[in-house]
């Protein structure tokens, strides 16, 4: 609703006024190049000019030793892509890298939302204490997210491990283990990363005036159906946000392998970023930029559907 | 998102690099590259080294450098050194972006494994005539030739030895530590039946650098990573496999874990856990830190076990002068007073970095010293791979691949057909 709202007042103000000389616009945009034009130049240096160097780059056979020599390198057409696709072990990051993100953004969206929906109602007293604990993962450098979790995660002496031993369980050696590598380090990236959707959420949640709710609950709705029926449904445009950029963040998995297991066991958590990197440090140039140009295309068609599914209709 | 922007930042800022070195790639010099291989034939000048001088070093001996550059000023009044200490994990990074974009130091700190790679890029200035050799281990110099032409000396060395625990072992029934493969075995499954330790020793199951400790029982049985060319692999060779079937041996016998958390081997040596390990010299430092003064007397070191032979790995760092630098005369003149016996005797007494000299080991700092003449000996018998451009990225197929046998129980017979086929995609690389 607020959507259609926005969307028609925008198109009001993009009309021009009538009568209005032409010159003078064409004058006012000339000024508004001119400003923006160090952006501009800098962007085309910075950003799109690397962007289309490393697309180009993709097809070549582009070692770090032809650096010096760059328009000595072969054309390759599409050959680092398939031979992104012939190995193995890509096809085990890609195989991780979706297992992380089916399992870690439901998770991360859930317990965010479920985070938010208690801040909104609950503690109002503590409520910014909470807001700052729940977020300061999110701003805290991986190396001491590291150390926490290998506290946490240590197989003899480990926070989980000993309260596991309380109730008779003997728990695994979680980093080291082929089945329990990447669910550690899915439970950490949650735990890093919901804060933000929290926040999101919560501001989402204040947006929502107190009338809605107290015209269910004068229709005799339960607060379950109140939150499923009304909350939910005017969330919409948050949880679309909240989706994509997790999403986004998720599918470029790589702090959590590369500090905690280095992609181990047995190749069990390397994800795609973290296959890529791998191949930059190598100096294979031309698969590398291959590999992280299918991980580009995996996203852009990803974003592309969640905006479909979950877009106000 | 944060953690999604930082991932932005770092991909768009190694393509930007990316971009600014190929720019930058049009600057080079054009006779920087395609000769390499060729033999110098230039000789350092008499007299002081002069003018300035940059130099880049990894790690505490990046930071330890400055101190012994007050000596070589001293004897050189009219030189000035500035030295650039650079961490580890990025040195490589930063030498090969150096490299490309021509912003080399004079000379510089290189760690063995990379002069393949460096010398194939053309940044390495071959070692000028004059050099003494003759006073150097040679696997540590074997480390400075690529393809035929020594560059740079070697600095430092370290190898690596069987570290024990002597309390432990005397309960276990040894007096004198084993000399052979059978004897190594008997010793860890002893330790674990009689000493109470839950492993008899701890041997890296892959992950990075677990080549270091496995091609040691490899090359004791004979194998080699290249043939004479240094271009074929012959990693899948019988000598190979039984390298890698004795390795495999520990774990499937439970003699080594594959389970045990990274970096508690002090701390499980200290407790009686995992008595033995392999490693090099540092640790005895580390494992004294770790238990205190009590553990002191019980760290015992003993050579590698032999097969064929008993080779162990020769690691550290050579010293080189880069083509680019515009003061090679005195880079050289640094480099060699860098080799001097001399001055790696007081550089040890810096350091505790062993000495490259054979020579500097008679001094009393490291002759007297209860561990370090064992490792003396060791370097006798030491090896490095061979300079190879592709190294990093075999070595971690390698690695992989002892992983998978190891913990997934891969036959050492199918280990070694996957790293030698692997091997042979990525090559040896190099012109």
């Amino acid at each position: 609703m607020t959507v259609v709202t926005e969307r028609e007042t925008r198109a009001v103000r993009r009309t021009p006024p009538p009568g209005r000389p032409r010159r003078k616009i064409s004058r006012e945009s000339a000024a508004a190049w001119i400003l923006v034009l160090p952006f501009v130049l800098l962007f085309l240096a910075f950003t799109a000019g690397p962007v289309l160097g490393s697309l180009g780059m993709s097809f070549t056979d582009i070692k770090q030793r032809d650096l010096r020599t760059p328009f000595a390198v072969n054309g390759v057409g599409f050959g680092n892509y398939v031979k992104a696709f012939q190995d193995e072990t890509f096809r085990k990051a890609a195989f991780n890298t979706a297992y992380f993100v089916v399992l870690g953004v439901p998770l991360t969206l859930v317990v965010a939302l479920a985070a938010a929906v208690l801040l909104d109602r609950g503690v109002k007293r503590f409520q910014a204490l909470f807001k700052v604990g729940y977020y300061l993962p999110v701003v805290t450098s991986i190396v001491a997210i590291a150390v926490i979790w290998r506290f946490v995660l240590a197989p003899d002496s480990g926070l989980l491990n000993t309260v596991l031993g309380w109730v008779g369980i003997d728990g695994p050696n979680w980093l080291a283990s082929k089945t329990w590598a990447m669910p550690s380090l899915i439970a950490m990236a949650v735990w890093r990363n919901f804060g933000s959707a929290m926040i999101i959420f919560l501001a989402g949640l204040q947006g929502i005036p107190q009338s809605v709710e107290e015209a269910g609950q004068i229709d005799g709705a339960g607060s379950w159906q109140r939150f499923r029926y009304l909350i939910m449904p005017l969330l919409r445009p948050t949880i679309l946000f909240t989706s994509v950029t997790t999403g986004i963040g998720y599918l470029q998995f790589f702090e959590e392998p590369f500090v905690m297991t280095q992609g181990g066991p047995l190749n069990s958590t390397i994800s795609v970023s973290m296959y890529t990197y791998n191949q930059f440090g190598f100096g294979n140039y031309g698969l590398a930029t291959a590999m992280a140009y299918i991980l580009f295309v995996v996203i852009a068609v990803i974003t592309f559907i969640q905006f479909r599914l979950l877009r106000e209709k | 998102m944060f953690t999604h922007s930082i991932r932005r930042r770092l991909v768009i800022g190694s393509v930007a690099l990316t971009a600014t070195a190929l720019a930058l790639a049009g600057c080079g010099r054009s006779s920087d590259s395609g000769d390499a291989g060729a033999q110098s034939t230039t000789t350092v000048s008499e007299g002081p080294a002069t003018g300035n001088l940059t130099v880049w070093a990894m790690g505490t001996e990046g930071e330890n450098l400055p101190k012994l550059m007050e000596q070589f000023k001293q004897a050189n009044p009219g030189v000035n050194v500035t030295v650039t200490p650079i961490p580890w994990d990025a040195a490589h990074s930063k030498f090969t972006t150096a490299i490309t974009a021509n912003t080399l130091p004079d000379a510089a700190m290189v760690g063995t494994t990379w002069m393949g790679e460096f010398a194939d890029l053309g940044a390495l200035d071959p070692t000028p005539q004059g050099f003494d050799n003759s006073g150097f281990y040679p696997g540590a110099l074997d480390t400075t030739k690529v393809g035929g032409t020594q560059y740079g000396v070697p600095w430092y060395v370290e190898t690596r030895l069987v570290f024990y625990r002597k309390d432990l072992a005397a309960k276990a029934g040894f007096s004198t530590p084993p000399t052979d493969w059978d004897g190594l075995k008997a010793m860890a499954k002893a330790m674990k039946d009689k000493a109470g330790a839950k492993y008899g020793i701890n041997l890296q199951p892959g992950g990075t650098g677990s080549w270091q400790t496995v091609m040691p029982f490899a090359w004791s049985a004979g194998a080699n990573i290249t043939g004479d060319d240094e271009k074929s692999f012959t990693f899948d060779t019988p000598e190979m496999q039984e390298g890698l079937k004795y390795y495999q041996s520990f774990f499937t016998d439970k003699l080594a874990g594959t389970d045990l958390p990274p970096n508690q081997t002090e701390a499980q040596f200290v407790n009686g856990q995992v008595p033995m390990f392999i490693s090099g010299p540092w640790m005895a430092g580390s494992v004294a830190k770790a238990g205190g003064d009590k553990i002191k007397p019980n760290i015992g070191v003993f050579q590698l076990p032999k097969n064929k032979t008993a080779t162990s790995f020769v690691g550290g760092s050579d010293f080189v002068v880069f083509k680019s630098s515009k003061n090679k005369d005195s880079a050289w003149k640094l480099v060699k007073w860098l080799s001097d016996a001399k001055t790696q005797a007081s550089w040890f007494k810096m350091s505790s970095d062993l000495p490259a000299v054979k020579s500097a080991w008679q001094d009393p700092s490291i002759a007297s010293d209860p561990l370090l003449p064992v490792f003396g000996k060791q370097l006798d018998d030491a090896k490095a791979p061979p300079a190879i451009v592709n190294w990093e990225q075999i070595a971690a197929q390698f690695d992989s691949e002892v992983e998978k046998m190891t913990k997934a129980g891969q036959s050492p017979a199918d280990t070694a057909k996957a790293i030698q086929t692997k091997a042979t995609q990525i090559g040896a690389g190099g012109s």
